[in-house]
């Protein structure tokens, strides 16, 4: 025992008297000192940081062989192996970079991301609900954004001389069919689903992954909220309608169940409407989501959505006295998803799920009776590998079923088609360094109904310059389907297909943001046909076309005071020769010159956010048969200054009011002429009007929750 | 005979180097928590960071280094003068290592208040943007940090400031918040009283409860 503590001190005598000194300057791979660096002896606790110069001296009494740790955020841990034997040891290593999540380079051509989480933004999801000419629809919004086109007799998403079936719209990653509700023709519609079910989105006018296909122009990615904060219930009363969505939060799942009514009819009796409604539009909508945590990183959701609904109008008809004709219409919709995300080891993660959309319209046109059935499944698997932190590896594969049936009850008419679509798509992303990035894909589509198959290449590659900005390209080749109408009468057909070459500007930097973006589109296989709905014949895939263009947007945040503000112009030159145009003409939904100006203003003492939005495009192309040729006229500009107020006078109570074209502007969209000329040889004419001159929306929203700390402020 | 005794002498000397390098691990996290006490720019933060990373990677078992390495990066975050970016890098670093923490120790008031902390932090650096959806995030880990133990002064006092920067935003007057900042007034007294010389256990805090003192005048 004696011996034992004796032999224990003579180490211990020896370590003291051993001490070395490792000293040197760290640099990185450019030559360049890096401060900071967490510098130490692995297994022990002597260790030191380098200074500002690079610098460091590291003072130990350890002896013989050890290894030192260079390690500091950025940059790989680089480990070094040296005898300590008394002494001085010169130890001057180079770091190598790593891939940084939140400073490296992304792609930002044809891309615009809400997120909260996220660089490289350019909306906050929160931004998208305050947009004043919104109207609380998530696709308002996204039309102040640089690329799209006002087309306020449609209400859907125009991109880049595109028409709206060229966007897709997807789901946590799955295809929504008939995103939009059901209308009648020049009555505008909204997107069906609440913009509080999402916490981010991915908004691309062009050159995007090849993880989305079926969308010749633009992809809309909507990602919904994980588990909820809280239990909570939320009513919301309006002046439309009203609703309660009750949400049960539990520690590793949550359910929220979501029902509500809206009636215009009420609306539209109290202020004057421009329309002939015999019955405004109505229905009720229910939803239910579900999530489940798997694990620590994964997630699992459920989604389902219910609604009916329907309006009743008269349309004039040019040429003619009286109301005209009465449209009455009918739609019962649902979509349904389930969906899954996981992180497994060694760097793999998968997400996929399934999707299904289900659309009957029932239309009453005297003497016709007509019913439409729309449905889309979709099914998705993707993994991802990361061999580094500088190449990553995502294939997927994806199946489509799409199912079309019109028929014209009246008459005992009927025609429909089936098809299923087979796609596989890889992308490759990587990094040459934190400041260029390449990103290359491929898909690979069968489709049962024509047996045709195709590839449609992805390319986009993005530079980081010093001063934070990024300049990025993207180009590649994007199909889809012929629209249902066109496609019931002609399955043989075959699909329309886009290229596109965009060149992206981007730089978000202390609360402003500058993006310019110019891009070249063409189109292919366009139908070309005689006659109109129901009647088409004579057709033909031969049309063609293109777009070009570019457009700039600014946001800012900082210069002014509780202010946020941005400004968008989008300059499209766009011509075809589709539908029944026999030449290249400029479409009625591409106006050539788009602006918009969104502000937002808080005012502390008054506990509110004002807003106004502005629109401006420069007129819509249509026909007149009184002149030569095709698209011969335009329409005045199109105009709309729209204005909100929001006001909390408690942390769980909102009371919003919005009112759009305050100015009473008469926009007009086109015209519909008569077929046959009266007696004069004039075709006459009606406008293309808006609803009513103004849109005037109140909602009161409630959040009820026994947290006091509950509010409503995500919901604004 | 010979065997027990050797069995006894190598418990003995087991036991003691259990001792000794538990002494090594208590004096490290000393030395570490007087230079991040004394810390006087965004760099000495650093030099304390990395010294309880060190510490950290020598203890695998013990939540405290790696509660000090995040707290020290969210201070540094508050502290910096830099980019946005620059702060979201410390934040970032912050919620790495608190992570860290929770794993070896779950459900533990300090670290979840910490958590808030951080939270608290990236709301500082850009509130017109984070403001609505981060501040609701922080009082619900101030809220947790406080239902996991009603005694913990730092959670209380960070709860009070959120509070009365609520009770401001709607105009409200600060009698919820000035609540709050006495009860962690008074536990902050009590965890005075009964310190230990040395102890390594979490005690700041308190400065943050004096300067909001001013507000509930």
């Amino acid at each position: 025992m004696k011996f034992l503590l004796t032999l224990s001190f003579f180490f211990f005598v020896q370590a003291v008297s051993g001490q070395t000194a490792i000293k040197g300057i760290v640099k990185d791979s450019k030559g360049e000192s890096i401060p900071g660096v967490n510098i130490y002896i692995k297994g022990t606790y002597d260790g030191t940081t380098s200074e500002l110069d690079g610098s460091y001296l590291l003072e130990t009494t350890e002896t013989g062989k050890q290894v030192i740790v260079f390690q500091y955020m950025g940059f790989k841990t680089q480990e070094e192996e040296v005898e300590l034997n008394g002494g001085e040891i010169q130890l001057s290593p180079t770091l190598r970079e790593t891939i940084n999540e939140m400073s490296a380079v992304t792609i930002t051509a044809g891309a615009m991301e809400a997120s909260d989480e996220k660089r490289a933004v350019v909306l906050r999801p929160l931004d998208i609900v305050t947009v004043p000419s919104a109207m609380g629809d998530i696709i308002g919004a996204f039309q102040t954004l640089p690329g799209t086109s006002n087309v306020g007799n449609d209400g859907r998403l125009f991109v880049r001389g595109g028409d709206a079936s060229e966007t897709a719209i997807f789901i946590d990653g799955l295809m929504v069919g008939n995103a939009f509700g059901t209308t009648a023709s020049n009555v505008p519609t909204r997107t069906r689903f609440n913009p509080n079910l999402f916490k981010g989105s991915f908004f691309s006018t062009g050159g995007y992954s090849a993880e989305f296909g079926n969308a010749m122009s633009s992809a809309l990615a909507l990602n919904s909220v994980d588990i909820p904060a809280r239990t909570q219930g939320d009513l919301s009363l309006m002046s439309v309608g009203l609703g309660y969505s009750q949400t049960l939060v539990g520690k590793n799942n949550s359910l929220t169940a979501t029902a509500n009514y809206f009636d215009l009819n009420p609306y539209q009796h109290i202020v004057k409407q421009n329309f002939d409604w015999e019955r405004g539009p109505f229905g009720v909508d229910g939803q239910v989501s579900l999530r489940q945590k798997i694990g620590k990183n994964g997630m699992a959701k459920g989604f389902f959505h219910t609604e009916s609904g329907g309006m009743k109008i008269w349309q004039k008809v040019p040429g003619q006295e009286g109301r005209g004709q009465l449209v009455d219409l009918r739609n019962h919709y649902s979509f349904g998803q389930g969906s899954f995300k996981q992180t497994l080891a060694n760097d793999w993660s998968m997400y996929g799920g399934l999707a299904f959309s289900y659309n009957v319209d029932e239309y009453n046109v005297a003497p016709f009776e007509i019913k439409n059935t729309n449905q889309i499944v979709h099914g998705k698997v993707a993994a991802v590998k990361g061999f580094s932190d500088r190449f990553s590896l995502k294939t997927g594969t994806e199946v489509f079923q799409f199912s079309y049936r019109e028929s014209l009850k009246s008459e005992g008419l009927e025609r429909e088609y089936s098809d299923a679509q087979v796609n596989v798509f890889s992308e490759a992303d990587y990094y040459f360094s934190n400041s260029l990035i390449m990103r290359a894909g491929l898909r690979v589509a069968h489709t049962s109904l024509t047996g045709q198959s195709w590839v449609d290449p992805r390319f986009s590659l993005a530079y980081k310059f010093k001063h934070e900005g990024q300049v990025s390209i993207a180009a590649g080749k994007f199909s889809q389907p012929v629209v249902e109408t066109l496609r019931v009468v002609a399955p043989e057909s075959s699909n329309t297909r886009a290229s596109h070459l965009l060149l992206n500007y981007f730089l978000d930097k202390n609360g402003r943001t500058i993006r310019a973006e110019a891009f070249y589109k063409d189109y292919v296989n366009l139908l070309t046909y005689q006659g109109e709905r129901f009647l088409y014949r004579d057709i033909e895939q031969n049309g063609e076309g293109f777009a070009k263009g570019f457009d700039l947007f600014y946001r800012d945040r900082k210069s002014f005071k509780n202010t946020d503000f941005w400004v968008t112009y989008s300059f499209v030159d766009s011509k075809r020769i589709f539908a029944n145009f026999t030449q290249m003409v400029q479409p009625g939904f591409a106006p050539r010159h788009n602006a918009s100006v969104v502000v937002k203003h808080f005012v502390p003492k008054l506990k509110s956010q004002l807003g106004a939005s502005f629109a401006f495009n420069d007129g819509y192309a249509y026909t007149n048969p009184n002149l030569p040729g095709e698209m011969n006229a335009k329409t005045p500009s199109f105009q709309d200054l729209s204005i909100s107020w929001s006001y909390l006078p408690k942390p769980n109570l909102i009371i919003h009011l919005a009112c759009s074209n305050v100015l009473g502007r008469d926009n007009i969209f086109g015209y519909q002429f008569s077929p046959i000329p009266n007696e004069n040889g004039v075709y006459e004419s009606l406008p293309i009007r808006q609803t009513a001159p103004r849109f005037i929306f109140l909602g009161i929203f409630l959040t009820l929750s026994k947290d006091k700390t509950a509010n409503n402020l995500n919901n604004l | 005979m010979k065997n027990s005794i050797l069995t006894i002498a190598f418990l003995l000397a087991s036991m003691v180097s259990i001792v000794a390098s538990n002494d090594a691990y208590v004096q490290a996290m000393q030395k570490a928590l007087t230079n991040m006490r004394s810390a006087a720019s965004v760099e000495d933060l650093k030099k304390s960071a990395n010294a309880f990373a060190r510490i950290a990677e020598m203890n695998t078992s013990e939540w405290l280094p790696d509660y000090y390495a995040a707290l020290t990066y969210a201070n540094m975050g508050f502290r910096s003068q830099g980019s946005l970016a620059e702060k979201d890098e410390f934040y970032a670093q912050a919620k790495k290592h608190i992570q860290k923490a929770d794993a070896i120790s779950p459900n533990n008031s300090e670290i979840v208040a910490v958590q808030g902390f951080i939270t608290m932090g990236e709301l500082a650096a850009d509130p017109q943007s984070r403001g609505q959806h981060l501040s609701g995030e922080a009082m619900q880990l101030f809220g947790k940090a406080i239902s996991l133990n009603r005694q913990n002064p730092r959670a209380i006092v960070m709860m009070a400031q959120m509070e009365y920067g609520m009770a401001q935003f709607f105009g409200q007057g600060p009698e919820k918040a000035c609540g709050l900042l006495n009860s962690s007034l008074e536990l902050f007294a009590k965890e005075e009283a009964s310190k230990v010389e040395g102890s390594i256990e979490p005690r700041w805090g308190k400065s943050m409860a004096e300067e909001m003192k001013q507000i509930c005048k």
